[in-house]
């Protein structure tokens, strides 16, 4: 060994992961400034009186009724007030997703009306069932963080009342935090309620929530009664909100990704002063689906290569604005769990991570958003490791250069028996469905294809995998609070 | 009207596994390695060139100082450009230009009907130039296999005769010997017309293999030399096995490659200062479980990149790999490691991004397999491409004007525009009715279809190949023929 006395190299600076970015900060300033305009000209249409109250009562600018124009100085000060940081903490105790700038985590979803039959093969409707199978799925999987339903409850004893069933089958058979989606408020007023007894209060939810609330609108600029009564019941009770505005490029959005950019962020930005305006301080996640779509259908695409890159342009620009933010990713246009459903969701999930967005969900989904595939869960969660292996970047230090090692070793040498490589090879990905015997081993173990060994894993996981149960005295105090409403609501 | 001034602007998406001082450390490294670790270098003549310019030579250890090294890299060419023989196709080879294509030399070939393993024929070549010629993302050409069914010292000459006919994209070639390195050579100049047209514009790269760790062998370092002699652009890129051949530590892997790459730049250059030289190569780590060279790994993903950095980094172009895969069939496995290594490529910025269409670990070449990534690649290029921010596309008016939930279906701006967006070719997007009623066809369907469809219906360019570039080839072929019968008699 050679000697070593105070070796430093002084005024070093790594990259401690990879580094990905889109735009250039000066781009993300004119797409904000455009997006400040907007709200300064046109504006939106709210479509809820309390809210427009709230609006009257502030230098917005109300007009025709529900037209409403927001001055830069507003969004500034809902901004200001908009925390940088939250966090969100399973039933298990565990504070498991920070959300913070550059910080990621995966999440299943979303509200999938069909499922595939695993046990006839028939593709059918959700039921409580497979909503619980796939929180089973989500609690077991290790890259997977959160859970949001996969698909809608369709057995629910009151169509009414599902989101209550949905809420319930997530927190029963999963112990890490949820992103939850609800009917109406009157849904998101429940879980909050059953929530709050797990936390322990409506105190220690906003301390620690153990959901946040997913808040979606197809309507770009137009801010439906029920979608802020949901955000202004998050803004009072501090449950962080996932606003989501869906649009299509050329459709209900300019054709071009800038403007897309714009007017999802406009659209934001008018989130976030409702809420600020309801009670300052709550934690808006900011988001936004774009992508191209079926004008003729209404269908929205999933695995389009422009709701990768908006995935990311979006997020670098809520990360500029000290927001926390949602992309999309994981899901597929693909009707099975095919090439196309690999590529796509390698796509979405490699360019969300890498542009740090901070709740990755709709992972799982198929067919658009139409099936919620828990194999297609068990595939994302080994594409995630592998994008974060990518992620994680290549550190150099004395000890990974290993000029030394070269030089003991030497031309032509091998480095298989060394100890540095017994040290060292630890820290590769290991995969678990992908395959990499050789093609005879292959062979006489059955020809098998990633389908043929990824159906198996998925059975598996469902027969052996058993989460910790909730207190049982607390599932009796929910299922209270689940069967008055069922009853409420008929 | 107010302007905007001091404006940054990203042209494309930006990617960098580096910083300047980790980039500075790898690169002394390189340095140190070759300073006092050297390589072994079998061919004596090298070995005599290296140290007339300072080079420490012990038996067939060489240590080459940085000066050398520093020379070297001060006369690589920043631009290289490479034309088609038909002159319609020039490719530049420069900082951040990428290109994609496939790999040489595996044993095996996915039978584009049967789907069965096979060996791979003399067909094969043609038909692997002539599906690279109609897919628009593969930017360049190499076989996919080895040729099984001709005289075996001749294989690569056979594979290239095979190929340029039926390509106008630039070709990757690869030989056993000198021998047949100037074969593919002539038979590139009876493709440009005479010699004097091939100086002026080389119509291929050639592609070469140091072997790790820090061995030149004497073919090698022979044909290197050759190409050097002659202005060819080539390649001098090793494979290697983290943890096996090279350290498991990335950086190390990383310090290996780039110092056996780097003999060849300095060869190169000694000889003809100015020639086009090439580094980069396969990196990727030894799975433990399997033993097997693992080409799907996230670890090939992010060496590649971290290697493209180094090459920008020394002023050298960069030979890199994506599109390959552990699978033995065309399934989503093969799909996911494509993908993932494919966009890595693509945003680090790599000129030639090989071994796209690889099969079970480099073991079997398939077309299927290229085809698909075909289309990966595309959609890899529009977030690559990033987003263009300009009063126009920012369409704060066309929102304006639209109002809430508007509906921009049809307006001129959205005609403008619509146009850019991507069309998939393999991606089903149809609602689940009407995918029901047209079969149920999976992704795996489509690509059979579409590359069936390619080798049937495309017509590539081997009816524009003049009469005397063709006889000129039978000739090279035939005197390649006696003189490798000649070395078996003589053996």
């Amino acid at each position: 060994m050679l000697e070593k006395t105070m070796l430093i190299k002084m005024n070093q600076q790594a990259h401690g992961t990879t580094m990905f970015q889109v735009l250039s900060e000066d781009q993300i300033e004119q797409i904000y400034y455009a997006a400040l305009d907007v709200l300064e000209i046109s504006g939106g249409r709210v479509f809820h009186d309390e809210a427009l109250q709230l609006l009257l009562s502030s230098d917005a600018v109300v007009t025709d009724k529900n037209r409403v124009r927001i001055p830069a100085s507003l969004v500034t000060q809902a901004l200001r007030h908009s925390p940088g940081k939250a966090s969100l903490t399973g039933r298990n105790g565990k504070r498991s997703v920070n959300l913070q700038k550059n910080e990621v985590a995966f999440g299943s979803g979303a509200d999938a009306p069909v499922v595939l039959d695993r046990k006839t093969g028939q593709r059918r409707k959700s039921k409580y069932a497979d909503v619980a199978a796939a929180a089973r799925m989500v609690d077991y999987l290790p890259r997977l963080d959160f859970c949001m339903p996969s698909g809608l409850i369709s057995d629910a004893p009151n169509a009414k009342t599902s989101d209550r069933h949905q809420f319930v089958a997530m927190v029963t058979n999963c112990t890490k935090p949820l992103v939850v989606s609800n009917i109406d408020v009157g849904g998101l007023k429940d879980q909050w309620e059953m929530a709050c007894l797990i936390t322990g209060g409506e105190k220690e939810f906003r301390l620690s929530p153990l959901f946040a609330t997913y808040v979606k609108s197809e309507s770009p600029l137009e801010y439906r009664a029920d979608v802020v009564d949901k955000l202004l019941f998050a803004a009072e009770k501090g449950i962080p909100a996932l606003y989501v505005p869906w649009s299509g490029l050329g459709a209900t959005a300019p054709a071009s990704i800038a403007g897309m950019l714009v007017q999802t962020l406009a659209d934001n930005l008018l989130a976030a002063v409702l809420c600020y305006l309801k009670k300052p301080g709550m934690p808006l996640i900011a988001g936004g689906i774009q992508t191209v779509m079926d004008p003729d259908r209404r269908t929205f695409f999933y695995g389009s290569p422009e709701l990768h890159l908006t995935s990311a342009a979006t997020t670098e620009i809520f990360k500029w604005l000290g927001i926390l933010n949602s992309s999309a990713g994981g899901c597929t246009d693909s009707k099975v769990v095919d090439e196309q459903a690999a590529s796509e969701s390698v796509m979405s999930i490699y360019n969300s991570y890498m542009a740090g967005s901070n709740l990755i969900h709709h992972i799982g989904c198929l067919e658009s958003g139409q099936n919620g595939s828990l194999a297609s869960l068990v595939m994302c969660d080994e594409i995630i490791a592998m994008v974060k292996q990518i992620g994680n970047g290549i550190e150099v230090t004395d000890e990974t250069l290993a000029l030394d090692i070269l030089q003991e070793v030497g031309p032509a040498g091998e480095f298989l028996t060394h100890q540095h490589t017994y040290d060292h090879f630890k820290n590769w990905f290991r995969p678990t469905v992908i395959d990499r015997s050789d093609y005879e081993i292959w062979e006489q173990n059955g020809s098998k294809n990633y389908n043929d060994r990824l159906e198996p894993m998925v059975d598996k996981i469902l027969e052996t995998h058993r989460p910790d149960p909730l207190d049982e005295n607390i599932v009796q105090e929910i299922k209270k609070i689940v069967s008055l409403a069922d009853q409420k609501e008929v | 009207m107010s302007t905007r001034t001091n404006q940054t602007v990203n042209q494309t998406a930006r990617f960098a596994v580096f910083s300047q001082d980790q980039k500075q450390r790898i690169f002394e490294g390189m340095i140190e390695t070759l300073r006092n670790t050297g390589v072994q270098l079998h061919h004596a003549q090298a070995r005599e060139l290296l140290k007339t310019h300072g080079a420490l030579v012990d038996g067939e250890r060489v240590r080459i100082p940085q000066n050398l090294i520093r020379d070297a890299l001060a006369t690589v060419p920043p631009v290289t450009i490479v034309q088609s023989w038909d002159g319609t196709r020039k490719t530049r080879i420069e900082k951040n230009q990428v290109l994609f294509g496939p790999g040489p030399t595996p044993p095996h070939f996915t039978d584009p009907y049967t789907l069965e393993r096979r060996k791979y024929l003399r067909k094969d070549a043609a038909l692997v130039a002539r599906t690279c010629q109609a897919l628009p993302n593969i930017g360049f050409v190499q076989s996919l296999g080895t040729i099984s069914d001709v005289t075996v010292s001749l294989a690569d000459v056979y594979e290239f005769a095979e190929m340029i006919q039926n390509t106008t994209k630039p070709i990757l070639s690869w030989s056993y010997t000198r021998d047949t390195c100037r074969d593919i050579h002539q038979i590139a100049i009876a493709m440009a017309g005479g010699e004097e047209a091939f100086k002026r514009c080389p119509n291929y790269v050639f592609y070469g293999e140091p072997i790790s760790p820090l061995v030149s062998d004497f073919h090698a370092m022979d044909k290197c030399m050759y190409n050097a002699e002659h202005g060819i652009p080539q390649v001098y890129t090793p494979c290697c096995i983290g943890g096996a051949t090279v350290p498991a530590t990335h950086a190390g892997q990383l310090v290996c490659a780039f110092s056996e790459s780097m003999l060849g730049v300095v060869v190169s250059q000694l000889i003809n200062p100015g020639t086009c030289v090439i580094m980069g190569g396969v990196q990727s780590i030894m799975d433990m479980q399997h033993s097997v060279y693992a080409y799907g790994s996230p670890e090939l993903s992010l060496m590649s990149a971290g290697l493209t950095e180094m090459a920008q980094y020394a002023g050298l172009p960069m030979f890199s790999t994506a599109g390959c895969t552990d699978t033995k069939t065309l399934d989503p496995q093969g799909a996911i490691e494509a993908a993932t290594s494919v966009h890595s490529a693509m945003l680090s910025g790599a000129n030639f991004i090989h071994d796209v269409g690889y099969f079970e670990s480099g073991m079997t070449g398939s077309v299927l397999q290229l085809v698909m990534a075909d289309e990966q690649i595309g959609m890899s290029h529009v977030v690559a491409r990033g987003v263009e921010v300009n009063p126009e596309t920012l369409a704060v008016e066309e929102i304006c004007a639209t109002g809430p939930g508007g509906n921009f279906n049809g307006s001129a701006h959205t005609r403008k525009y619509e146009a850019l967006h991507w069309q998939p070719s393999l991606m089903d997007r149809q609602s689940y009715e009407d995918w029901q009623k047209q079969g149920k066809k999976t992704m795996r369907d489509r690509i059979i279809a579409k590359t069936q469809d390619i080798i049937e219906n495309f017509e590539g360019p081997l009816s524009k190949v003049p009469e005397a570039a063709k006889k000129k080839i039978a000739e090279i072929l035939e005197a390649a023929e006696k003189r490798e019968a000649k070395k078996v008699k003589k053996e």
